[in-house]
């Protein structure tokens, strides 16, 4: 890692960069292939959760090669606006060549919001898509202040697309913030619509067969159990995504689980019931009781798989915006 | 609660409403595959593994079912049992997870038949039946004929006698493995066998190396950029060299081998194919049919060898006894099962020409060898020089040495990817220059493991995606153009061995591409 720079303007970080990657190349005995394929800039707010993303980074680039920016503004930090460079590098196995990937940890105080969108601007890498995962639960909050909004906003205009994670978050307030980026035609996603892919993937392939003795247009309800009191915005996905196609009916009531999310989603129909449960931390039980039964691994998917997920999507998700709509009136109706 | 929304879309109209393609793996309709030969080394190593894995991810439908077939007498349970052996120890890159094997072989059958016995497919069919019922698959069945390939026109023959070739809703496809045919007339005859019961849309003809990654990206990066293309013919192409180059021997085959060699092997199917999909025209859509139809017309534009031609443009060898890293090692003839005079080719060279505008004249130099210093697939798209050699280097014996790169390597296997090599200055005074290397290293890019191409392939032909499967046409195509190398090499006597284990071959391949002012790379 380089030596803090300070100021942290962008002719100075790139300068870093270019040392950095000198002095790679000096010290390794074996070469140094840089990979780079877009600008991943993850904001934070808390010292220890700046850490956490560069640890997910270092995950991150081996699946989705990356130029990664990390931005912490915490009252914690030292100098208004600050910055370290380095790389995170990987020898893939029974290979000679190192793989690195350029990092630029940036850390503000609060008060230095105003400059973090004219720094970052310098900073993406050119002619690559730009990336931006918003852990800044203060700036996410509707009574968030007046200049964390506007660095926020200043970080999106830079952004091709947004990722957040409404886990937590009131609904409501979640819809709102995807909505007001989505007017501004960037590409969002929210890693708690990302934790049901599994779920999702193994109720549509219950469906793939056209002679199914029950299709899902007689499944006139559905039933989301979710593990905490309310629903949550993933809840309510659930529900939107289901009952899209036909408009079924859906209800909402808390259940027991293991952890966060959901725990079990019903589909009735006047002939079958399909049930689809979490038994166990990372094992999920199919049931019908037209006699078809399966388990499937999945657990709690981790960060890092999430964000893999989002990363190899770059262009618009149109399941995920239909969700979305869908999800705002039911939560309204709820 | 029931909401009524203006604003979405209307879904009800899709196939499967809940599909959502840009995060959910392909989908793979319900189906029973039935795998004839299920005993067999494909079966434990590949066929079975592959499908483990599609499970293991939730690729496969939940109402799936494996039937396996062959003559050992063995109840479901015991057959469940041999597999989950060879499963857990042929599963490649992947953990082997109990409670998901559990799961996975609910969906495991077995039914013990010789496939020349009809009786076998009554059992077969009230096996089917049953399967049908309880796992829901809807009367789809996917054969894989994993037998010896003398059985193939005679299965199918007895699949139709028992109607097991259709059904009233499902589909019935037949995935068959090379060899397809033992020369151009064999190839045919089967051919003709098989389409007495099947239509061509129902058969897929399995070439493994079509299924590669590596092999697919050939197409992503010819058709997907703008850059090469352009350059892709014979005003900027000097010579492609394929190398398919293998450090083992036969490996206790040498009984099949030695009816087999080089150019049945591999040069027939493999890598005609692979130079079709090099040298193929775009097609006009990337679907199946229009795929295989450029592949086919390149296949049929393919010179085809006059007798008295056959030694200028093909070259066999095999290998002998030698000493390589302390070990010794023994030369074909002295392998296990093989004729002590064996005149097998366990290498062969073959100097292809492709008669269009895009490629005449151009050369496509293909080789494939057993016991070669190093296991390796490649393409080598090797450019003019160009046309003024401002930068060749004369030597102290004042010859002149070509600066040479201008070289694209689209590696198959091992180290996926490609390499663009160029000329660069050197640092320092003087105009030196040297070749460096832009590498695209496939695994590093995509870190993700990436499926195996028997998976890739049982997924395809599952969801009746032909495009990587070989057609009648491409088959026949690729006899043609090697049938008067084996033609000629049938009545020749050689003087085998003609190189050392270990080495890249016999001299004889260095003075082909000598006689065309080439040189053979060193992959």
């Amino acid at each position: 890692m380089s030596a803090v720079i300070f100021p942290a303007q962008p002719e100075q970080i790139l300068k870093g960069l270019g040392k950095l990657w000198t002095q790679l190349g000096e010290q390794g005995k074996t070469s140094v292939l840089r990979a780079c394929a877009m600008t991943l800039i993850v904001a934070t707010d808390e010292p220890d959760s700046g850490y956490m993303a560069s640890q997910t980074i270092s995950e991150l680039v081996k699946n989705h090669p990356s130029r990664g920016i990390v931005l912490v503004i915490s009252e914690a930090a030292e100098h208004d606006l600050e910055a370290r460079v380095l790389a995170q590098c990987w020898k893939p196995f029974g290979k000679a060549q190192q793989i690195c990937c350029e990092e630029i940890e940036i850390t503000a105080k609060p008060s230095a919001w105003p400059n973090v969108g004219p720094t970052l601007v310098g900073l993406v890498a050119a002619d690559l898509p730009v990336i931006f995962w918003c852990r800044h639960h203060a700036a996410l909050r509707r009574d968030a202040r007046a200049a964390q909004k506007e660095g926020l906003a200043a970080i999106v205009d830079i952004s091709h697309k947004v990722i957040f994670d409404s886990r937590g978050m009131l609904p409501h307030d979640a819809l709102e913030l995807i909505q007001g980026w989505q007017k501004q035609h960037r590409v969002v996603a929210d890693l708690d619509w990302t934790r049901l892919t599994a779920w999702r993937e193994t109720l549509a392939h219950l469906f793939e067969d056209a002679g199914r003795v029950t299709p899902l247009s007689q499944f006139h309800s559905i039933e989301i159990e979710h593990c905490e009191e309310k629903p949550s915005l993933a809840a309510f996905y659930m529900g939107a995504w289901l009952s899209a196609p036909y408009r079924a009916a859906v209800t909402f009531r808390e259940g027991r689980g293991f952890g966060a999310g959901i725990c079990k989603i019903i589909l009735r129909a006047d002939d079958e019931t399909i049930e689809l449960a979490r038994v166990g931390v990372d094992c999920v039980k199919l049931t019908s009781d037209k006699g078809l039964a399966g388990r499937y691994n999945f657990g709690e998917p981790t960060l890092t798989a999430l964000m893999t997920e989002e990363l190899a999507i770059a262009g618009a998700d149109a399941t995920f915006d239909m969700a979305v709509r869908r999800a705002k009136d039911l939560a309204e109706a709820y | 609660m029931s909401v009524e929304t203006e604003s979405i879309p209307d879904l009800s109209s899709l196939e499967n409403p809940l599909q959502d393609p840009l995060r959910f793996a392909r989908r793979i309709p319900p189906c029973a595959v039935v795998i004839f030969g299920a005993s067999g080394d494909l079966s434990k190593r590949k066929l079975l593994p592959s499908l483990y894995r599609l499970f293991y991810e939730r690729r496969i439908s939940p109402h799936f079912a494996v039937v396996g077939s062959s003559r050992t007498p063995m109840s479901d349970d015991q057959f469940r049992e041999k597999m989950k052996e060879s499963v857990s120890r042929f599963l490649e890159d992947s953990p082997f997870d109990e409670d998901v094997w559990k799961s996975f072989a609910e969906g495991l059958f077995y039914v013990a038949g010789d496939l020349t016995n009809p009786a076998s497919y009554d059992d077969l069919k009230a096996k089917l039946d049953n399967i049908e019922k309880t796992r829901q698959t809807g009367g789809n069945v996917l054969y894989y004929l994993s037998t010896q390939p003398s059985h193939y026109a005679e299965a199918i023959k007895e699949l139709g006698a028992h109607g097991l070739h259709q059904h009233a809703s499902g589909w019935r496809r037949v995935i068959i493995e090379k060899p397809f045919g033992h020369d151009l007339l064999s190839a045919r005859k089967l051919n003709e066998e098989i389409h007495k019961v099947l239509d061509e849309s129902n058969i897929y003809r399995i070439d493994h190396y079509l299924g590669k990654e590596t092999v697919q990206n050939i197409l992503a990066f010819r058709f997907g950029n703008g850059i090469f293309e352009p350059l892709w013919n014979r005003r900027y192409i000097d010579n492609i060299q394929i190398t398919a180059a293998e450090s083992i021997g036969v490996e206790g085959r040498g009984g099949y081998y030695q009816e087999a060699g080089a150019l049945r092997d591999m040069i027939q199917n493999h890598l005609s194919q692979v130079m079709a999909t090099v040298a193929m025209e775009p097609p006009t859509i990337f679907d199946a049919e229009n795929v295989r139809d450029e592949r086919a017309k390149l296949l049929r534009a393919v010179r085809v060898m006059k007798p008295e031609d056959v030694h200028k443009y093909a070259v066999a060898g095999q290998y002998g006894p030698a000493k390589v890293g302390g070990q010794d090692l023994v030369g074909f003839r002295q392998e296990p099962s093989v004729d002590p005079d064996a005149q097998t080719d366990t290498y062969a060279a073959v100097t292809f020409f492709i008669d269009n505008w895009r490629w005449a004249g151009v050369p496509f130099y293909i080789r494939s060898g057993k016991r070669m210093p190093k296991r390796v697939t490649d393409i080598a798209i090797q450019f003019h020089a160009p046309p003024l050699g401002l930068f060749n280097q004369e030597t102290r014996t004042g010859a002149v040495r070509e600066a040479r790169p201008n070289l694209l390597v689209l590696r198959i296997q091992p180290e996926e990817g490609i390499s663009l090599r160029f000329l660069s200055k050197s640092p320092g005074s003087g105009m030196r220059v040297r070749p460096v290397s832009m590498d695209f290293n496939y695994g590093s890019s995509f870190g993700e493991r990436t499926p195996t191409a028997y998976e890739t392939l049982l997924v395809d032909a599952m969801v009746g995606d032909a495009t990587l499967y070989t057609r009648q046409d491409m088959v026949d195509a690729s006899w043609q153009i090697v049938q008067p190398v084996l033609d000629m090499w049938a009545k020749t006597k050689f003087n085998f061995p003609n190189y050392a284990s270990g080495s890249w071959g016999p001299k004889e391949s260095d003075e082909m591409l000598a006689r065309q002012g080439h040189v053979w790379r060193v992959p």
